[in-house]
């Protein structure tokens, strides 16, 4: 009877605790024969058709040369499109936990100043940004005190000038954008407030296009009023060459060579698009610190909660 | 200090990169050879002009920081 009842019972499945393959329709999607583009091939060719199999086996060919090829297309235009990449230089101030040279950082200012805030404004920086960072307050109020700001209405209702205080922001070199283009030849000098930040690999793009100044190679021509620049999408760029060696006298008498005051300005554009670079670094590294230990802590109590569960031990009855 | 001539280090590393530097420029000048006659106006040695310097650019910027304050 026992055996009888076995045979009569084969046609089920054994029973089981756990998840079986077969359950998955997904699985037996995968794992049944679906007809691919290479066995029609083959069928095709079986079958003796083949002009189907040759017509199909070129518009394969077809398809990946033409790709390949437009590929080859693509890429030589692309080199000037682009600009050439700038090289990754050894930043100060690029370490995990490294600060600005802020002496760099004043005399960055001077450069930006006196070479490009004459076309560049940088509207989002205010006087009182810099004290404590490349000047003292006393230096910074004279500063802004050399520049005219309008204020007002007073209270005759008319807008006056003044002279201007820690808390104005950087002078604009031109009222608004239209005026900007019309006296540069059509080009818009962007605003630097974010520049570092704005443009892909922003501080060493800037340095290297203030500092790769070239003839262009042979062949390309640039028009009246433009000027080549590798580094610069398209290679021809509005702004002439403006770092020029001797172009500033420093105050603490460094050299002013053209690629110490790009470093210079550059660092000056990167801490007025980062300034709270140094807290933000600090801050960074103690709370990933903190959060590693954390972490640990945590992994521990979960395995200790866990364990209950992944030390239990099931007993199957069944009777077959 | 006396520096009435100031010399900008950078084309002083750049002229110092040369050396390792030869095959892309010898490609350029090549590439300069071969297009001279063109009067299209559409040859131009713009990618081999890039390779050498990004070879020049890769050898000066690791040196040129150390030169500057």
């Amino acid at each position: 009877m026992h055996r009888n009842m076995r045979n009569s019972f084969r046609w089920q499945e054994k029973p089981r605790m756990c998840y079986q393959p077969s359950d998955d329709l997904f699985y037996w999607k995968i794992h049944t024969k679906t007809p691919s583009f290479f066995s029609t091939l083959k069928q095709d060719a079986a079958a003796g058709s083949s002009s189907m199999m040759s017509l199909r086996a070129l518009a394969l060919i077809g398809a990946s040369i033409s790709g390949i090829l437009s590929f080859g297309t693509i890429t030589s235009a692309d080199e000037a499109e682009h600009g050439l990449p700038a090289p990754n230089y050894p930043w100060p101030h690029k370490g995990i936990l490294s600060s600005y040279d802020h002496a760099s950082i004043r005399r960055g200012h001077q450069v930006y100043q006196q070479v490009c805030a004459s076309c560049h404004s940088m509207s989002l920086v205010s006087y009182r940004d810099l004290v404590g960072v490349a000047y003292t307050e006393e230096e910074t109020k004279a500063m802004a005190a050399e520049i005219e700001v309008v204020d007002g209405p007073n209270d005759e209702g008319e807008m006056f000038t003044r002279p201007g205080k820690l808390s104005d922001r950087f002078p604009q070199p031109y009222p608004n954008e239209q005026a900007a283009r019309f006296v540069n030849g059509g080009a818009y000098p962007p605003d630097l407030s974010l520049i570092t930040k704005a443009r892909h690999n922003g501080q060493n793009y800037v340095f290297a296009l203030l500092t790769g100044y070239r003839d262009p190679p042979a062949g390309v021509a640039i028009r009246d009023g433009l000027h080549y620049n590798p580094y610069f999408p398209g290679g021809a760029i509005a702004m002439p060459q403006m770092l020029i060696d001797g172009a500033v006298e420093y105050e603490d008498g460094t050299p002013a060579t053209e690629s110490q005051m790009g470093k210079d300005v550059v660092t000056f554009l990167s801490w007025a698009a980062e300034p709270e670079m140094e807290e933000r670094k600090l801050m960074g590294f103690k709370w990933i610190f903190v959060l590693s230990l954390a972490l640990l802590q945590a992994a521990y109590y979960r395995r200790l909660k866990w364990s209950v569960f992944k030390s239990r031990k099931l007993v199957v009855d069944a009777v077959n | 200090m006396a520096d009435e001539e100031l010399v900008d280090p950078k084309l002083y590393l750049e002229e110092t990169c040369k050396p390792k530097c030869v095959r892309p420029l010898r490609a350029y000048q090549a590439c300069i050879e071969r297009i001279k006659g063109d009067e299209s106006g559409h040859k131009h040695c713009t990618g081999q002009y890039f390779d050498y310097w990004k070879c020049v650019d890769q050898c000066a910027a690791l040196k040129l920081f150390d030169k500057l304050k």
